[in-house]
């Protein structure tokens, strides 16, 4: 869109005619290529999909746990809300429930899109709001999904993005009023509002991505991204280390951009924590990629940088203090965490460097990314000779001398979030044993609340890093790069194949570290379905985590499965705002193989995809308001979202009830008969206790109505054959997923006869689904 | 898994995707190295298999050296009151699939291409006799394609029997090749529909006649036959060919009633043989499209995995994006790459003589089914990257289509126009002619001291009106 044209043509031939002394002004001009016509919901206010989300919250039904009883927002309470009170508002706990849950997925949008907002308004500084918007070259026409089918806006260059991000921003707006005190009244609703804030967290987060990658040339829809180093042993520790933890890749852009114009690139570490190190090898391939947020403790502690830079967003907010300790200067580069510094922005770089190398401060605000990489570079440099890595991990001698103080009093298992059993690997320590502790560091994801229970103050966290040191420097692995979207003709090519069988399910692994058990769950989930020939999609700390394992040849999981998007195939789509790609690629299903429009269109889009796109998301360490955000986004798209353990702490799942036929019901969109097609998928949110539970699970929810019997049979072999693996039982549910006596495995046949026949199984027909009355077609005449 | 209670491995689908590297086979059958391998199905008189018998010719697998590889061979014979020979080649297609189901056990490509792999450890477990493949082989093929009422298995490891039936195999797949080939729409009274792709793309149905394969390019004639006599409640069934309407076209009557039930009064007329007025819908994946190219009167044709753009500037995605959903675009066709070697591909449009570019990948594998004289006369991106070049490239080898150029050639002329935009001034082009035809013709504007003010100005492309014929 460009506003303010003028047009003034002296004299121009052409073969159609002549124009003398043309001036032309026109106040917009709206380049309207996208000639689809627009659908019934372009930028649908709070409650305009609200029917469409009462249809699934119907199907899949709120389940309250709730974490906390009372309510204490506003000072009418603290309000104990146990047994069926209210508080003095007026709520009962569903309500405040799903209240908490709408306010985490608006936190979490708000995040997003706030980023995004940063990062536009930075390109457009940068590089003009004209710059066009390339994502993928020739093989993506749909270059922006989610966009298009929730504004109804196609955007083409960078300045197209603000009318985008303002109707993100007003809804956001528009649901954080929602709770304060005495607005919504129902549970409902507030789930409603939940997906609404959720639908535009990923507008926000694809509109940041697509900025991106168009602007700082990432890999554009590339497959064969390059593969980078990933892990605390793959970082070079002979060079001045400069680490940059969060989201937003400026800084660390400022930083490479320095380092190269400097040409000290090469002897220099430029590394990333969380999704920011992803987008730093999008950008640039000799970034490393240090781990999840989980690894923000050790990585300082063992006083591996000496710089440490700080973006937005799952950064711990003690990262100053640690580096203190191990005299590492700190630069805060957002306006969203100045972590209390003075800002520099404006002053002179020499003064800056000098206070921060001679120690002076221990750390600066500076809101100029160019200067932040200026002075990250320049500081790095000085104080690497100085510091000398200094550490505060123990020496071996001084595990046991500390180990020896612990009183087993058992506080810290007490309060590890995960119940790991430190006191044995204390008492052990004691003994000069540091077996346990070692084994704990394959499994800690080093939040350090062990530290803060301990009444001798012991550093217990130090203690499990020191002891799996070995394995620490030995974590030398690889990513692929962020490929960011998935190509048009990607989607063609596996049409067939999904259609067929051949590829039973879609699997994407996303979200944060907050694991029950260490990263090697996600590697192990992922492999097992890339080697089933699923299509295994991953981003952010999952993919990172993934990445840190090798099969018995050696090789990580992204040498040994190709990079597209395709049967075996396994795919780094990049940091958190590259999850929009996910959505992005089932919303393109949509449009490529039934011509469905997308512009505006979101019902019948969402309609679509949860009745026909066997995906499944997992989210196994999810921790963070963001990956609420995510997960909302992908139910009102009717997309199933699974939770590790830790997931229960969001209050609320979203759970299909499968012995209630009424609840599997749909329209044949062919002749406008209620068919029911059982459990497909069976849940919109639900949580999996354990690795075991969770791949049979996904397995399950892969199963949709509109599935063929080829694919159905295909399907039904790997949720038997994971059940009995796995969890060593045949599921006592199958009889729900077959339609006719085709959809039976092949190989399978005696035994699903005779379940079938216990279960008074009547076969049924294969509808072409749909909830929605309207989508129901009539014969033309 | 009780159907296979007997067998010392696990035999399922979930072992499909299984690859078993060097390290870890106990023997390679077939293969790059090994001339001699084939496997083949045949279709025989009921009176002459003895069914479920498995026989092996030659040593058997435990007796062969770990870490060898052998020339092999895998003879299926299949009897039935319904079978014929026309569903030889879809049983043996099946036997790449059964093989895969084995724990332990790799099968890649098929005919005289075969390469398999047995692997040390269901070796181990007991997978070392030919007796046991041979049974899982019989158990699937009898439970999964009942219209086989006897069948017998024969594994062949004997390198003097392999010499005289390797040949033999291969006759076999020439002959059953060329009657497929030779099969035509007209000799037949059943053609067969698939609506497996209304999983995804509702309004479309495949329509499949021996001379035109579904679009996707897995399901050939006799592909549906088999499919829609095993299940005839099925995503695949028989249409009844009805009249012929239009011979020339593609016309049926039994073609025309069944799109109209399937799509719900959608789709009433289907032209097979054509990409104008009636073509047969588009579904998603289809393996190619074809295009209308109006300046050259002649039509291009590009496979999914082409990348860059095509000789009209635009790529894949956008030419599919104009012919998918199960619709019917006049000009535009979504197809296999078998219907480029059948000879009622685009008859109606004059066929190869109005096919101007084709990238040469498919170029290379359709070469033979190309008329000879003209060949070299349809160019590939190595020929014409634009329609220019395209022009250049067809005058000069005076390919059919220029016979039909009139001395008018549209316009396409590029008005270079800049405009100034905000107080700024950044500089942006806002038109491109190749992507906007110019309607007019015959007529010439002339503006002087025009100026023109708008608060809002919507620009679209258009599409120009074509002549097809």
């Amino acid at each position: 869109m460009t506003k303010n044209v003028h047009v003034k043509i002296d004299e121009m031939k052409t073969n159609v005619g002549l124009i003398k002394n043309l001036e032309l002004s026109i106040g917009k001009v709206v380049n309207d290529n996208y000639t689809e016509p627009m659908g019934p919901t372009p930028m649908p206010s709070v409650t305009a999909l609200r029917d469409w989300d009462m249809k699934l919250l119907a199907k899949y039904k709120a389940f309250y746990m709730p974490d906390c009883d009372s309510c204490c927002l506003c000072t009418f309470g603290k309000c104990d809300l146990t047994a069926g009170k209210r508080g003095a508002c007026g709520l009962d706990i569903r309500a405040q429930s799903s209240r908490i849950v709408m306010i985490a997925c608006a936190i979490g949008s708000a995040c997003h899109s706030a980023h995004s907002r940063h990062l536009v308004h930075h390109l457009i500084e940068k590089y003009g709001r004209k710059f066009p918007l390339d994502i993928g070259g020739l093989n993506i026409k749909v270059e922006a999904p989610v966009t298009r089918l929730v504004t109804g806006i196609k955007p083409e260059t960078l300045g197209d993005l603000d009318d985008v991000l303002a109707y993100v921003e007003e809804q956001i707006t528009q649901v954080l009023a929602v709770a304060h005190t005495g607005q919504e009244a129902s549970a409902l609703d507030f789930e409603s509002k939940a997906m609404h804030v959720g639908m535009c967290d990923h507008v926000g987060m694809e509109v940041g991505d697509i900025a991106q990658i168009s602007a700082l040339g990432y890999p554009k829809a590339d497959p064969e991204a390059p593969l980078v180093k990933l892990g605390i042993g793959s970082v070079e520790r002979s060079k001045p280390v400069i680490m940059c933890i969060g989201h937003n890749v400026v800084p660390s852009v400022g930083i490479i951009d320095y380092a190269k114009e400097t040409k000290v690139d090469d002897n220099l570490e430029v590394v990333g924590l969380c999704c920011t190190s992803h987008d730093m090898t999008r950008y640039y391939h000799r970034a490393r990629i240090v781990g999840p947020i989980s690894w923000e403790l050790r990585f300082i502690r063992a006083g591996l940088a000496d710089v440490v830079v700080l973006d937005e967003q799952c950064v711990r907010t003690d990262v100053a203090e640690e580096a203190a300790k191990v005299n590492a200067p700190v630069i805060a580069a957002s306006e969203k965490n100045c972590v209390g510094f003075k800002n520099r922005t404006n002053d002179d770089t020499n003064a800056i460097v000098d206070d921060l190398v001679s120690g002076k401060v221990k750390g600066v605000l500076i809101l100029d990314p160019e200067k932040v990489g200026e002075v990250a570079v320049r500081v790095a440099q000085a104080v690497a000779p100085v510091r000398k890595r200094k550490t505060i991990l123990p020496t071996p001698e001084e595990i046991v001398t500390i180990a020896k103080t612990c009183t087993q009093c058992k506080l810290c298992q007490r309060n590890c979030p995960q119940d790991f059993a430190i006191p044995p690997a204390m008492k052990a320590a004691a003994t000069g044993d540091i077996s346990l502790l070692t084994d704990l560091y394959e499994v800690c994801i080093g939040c350090g609340k062990c530290e803060g229970a301990c009444p001798q103050k012991i550093m217990i966290h130090s203690l499990i890093v020191k002891a799996g040191e070995k394995a620490m420097y030995a974590e030398d692995n690889l990513c692929r790069v962020g490929r960011g979207a998935i190509q048009d003709t990607e989607i063609r090519n596996v049409g067939s194949p999904i259609v067929l069988g051949e590829i039973p399910g879609i699997v994407a692994l996303v979200g944060c570290s907050n694991y029950p058990k260490g990263g090697k769950d996600v590697y192990e989930i992922a492999r097992e379905f890339a080697s089933r020939r699923y299509i295994v999609v991953l981003s952010g700390c999952s993919a990172m985590s993934a990445g840190s394992y090798r099969n018995a040849e050696g090789q990580t999981i992204w040498e040994e499965f190709p990079g597209g998007f395709e049967a075996g195939g396994v795919c780094n789509v990049g940091s958190c705002v590259a999850n929009s790609h996910i959505a992005g690629a089932a919303i393109k299903v949509a449009n490529i193989f039934a011509k469905r429009n997308l512009r505006g269109n979101y019902e019948e889009i969402a309609d679509y995809i949860h009745n026909r796109l066997g995906a499944v998301g997992l989210a196994w360490g999810a921790y963070s308001q963001k990956a609420a955000a995510i997960g909302a986004g992908f139910w009102r798209l009717g997309v199933p979202v699974i939770i590790g353990p830790h997931g229960s702490k969001y209050r609320r799942v979203l759970l299909g009830r499968k012995e209630d036929p009424q609840n599997w019901e749909v329209l044949d969109a062919r002749t406008g008969e209620t068919v029911n097609v059982g459990p497909t998928p069976e849940h919109l949110f639900n949580i999996a206790e354990t690795k075991e539970e969770c791949i049979v699970a996904i397995a399950k929810l892969c199963m949709r109505p509109n599935d063929t019997w080829k694919g159905r049979s295909i399907k039904l072999s790997h949720y038997v054959d994971l059940s009995k693996r796995y969890l060593g039982v045949m599921p006592d549910d199958l009889h729900l997923f077959v339609r006719t006596m085709a959809d039976v495995p092949s190989t399978m046949k005696d035994e699903f006869t005779k379940i079938l026949a216990e279960k008074n199984w009547k076969e049924t027909i294969i509808p072409d689904p749909t909830l929605l009355p309207r989508m129901v077609r009539k014969m033309k005449e | 898994m009780s159907m296979f209670k007997d067998i010392p491995v696990e035999v399922g689908v979930i072992y499909e995707g299984e690859r078993i590297r060097r390290n870890d086979m106990q023997v390679e059958l077939g293969g790059p190295t090994v001339q001699q391998k084939f496997e083949l199905a045949k279709v025989k008189p009921l009176d002459q298999i003895e069914d479920g018998k498995v026989t092996i010719i030659g040593p058997d697998l435990k007796d062969l050296k770990e870490g060898g590889v052998y020339p092999f061979g895998i003879l299926i014979e299949a009897a039935g009151e319904k079978l014929d020979a026309g569903l030889e080649g879809v049983i043996e297609r099946r036997i790449h699939g059964y093989l895969n189901y084995i724990e332990g056990f790799m099968h890649l490509n098929q005919r005289y291409d075969i390469w398999i792999r047995i692997g040390k450890k269901s070796f181990q477990k007991g997978l070392n006799n030919f007796e046991a493949i041979g049974k899982v082989l019989y158990r699937l093929f009898k439970n999964e394609l009942p219209i086989i009422e006897k069948l017998q298995v024969t594994f062949i490891t004997d390198p003097a029997k392999l010499d005289q039936l390797t040949p033999e195999a291969i006759q076999a797949y020439e002959t059953r090749d060329a009657k497929a080939r030779g099969l035509k729409d007209s000799e037949v009274d059943t053609f067969y529909g698939c609506a497996l792709c209304q999983s995804f793309a509702p309004s479309h149905v495949c329509v499949i006649t021996p001379q035109r394969y579904s679009n996707c390019g897995a399901i050939s004639w006799f592909d549906g036959k088999a499919s829609a006599s095993i299940d005839p409640k099925g995503p695949v069934f028989a249409i009844q060919r009805g009249d012929m309407i239009n011979e020339e076209k593609g016309e049926f009557s039994g073609i025309n009633d069944a799109a109209r039930q399937r799509s719900m009064g959608e789709v009433n007329q289907i032209w097979l043989y054509t990409a104008f007025d009636h073509p047969h819908t588009s579904c998603g994946c289809f393996e190619a499209v074809t295009f209308y190219i109006p300046e050259v009167d002649g039509m291009g044709v590009v496979q999914r995995n082409f990348k860059g753009a095509t000789v009209n500037g635009l790529p894949f995605s956008t030419l599919a994006d104009s012919a998918a959903g199960g619709r019917q675009i006049d000009g535009f066709h979504g197809m296999s790459i078998e219907y480029m070697r059948s000879t009622k591909f685009f008859a109606a449009d004059g066929g190869w003589n109005r096919i101007v570019w084709v990238p040469k990948e498919i170029k290379e594998k359709v070469k033979e089914f190309i008329p000879k004289d003209l060949v070299d006369k349809v160019a590939t991106e190595d020929d014409a990257k634009n329609i220019d070049e395209l022009k250049a490239f067809l005058k000069a080898k005076n390919h059919p289509v220029v016979a039909k150029w009139t001395d008018e050639e549209p316009i396409a002329e590029t008005a270079a126009v800049t405009i100034n935009e905000d107080a700024a001034g950044t500089m942006m082009p806002v038109a491109t002619a190749g992507s906007l035809p110019l309607m007019a013709g015959g007529f010439k504007i002339i503006l002087k001291d025009a100026k023109i003010y708008a608060n809002k100005v919507i620009i679209q492309t258009v599409k120009d009106n074509k002549d097809k014929r």
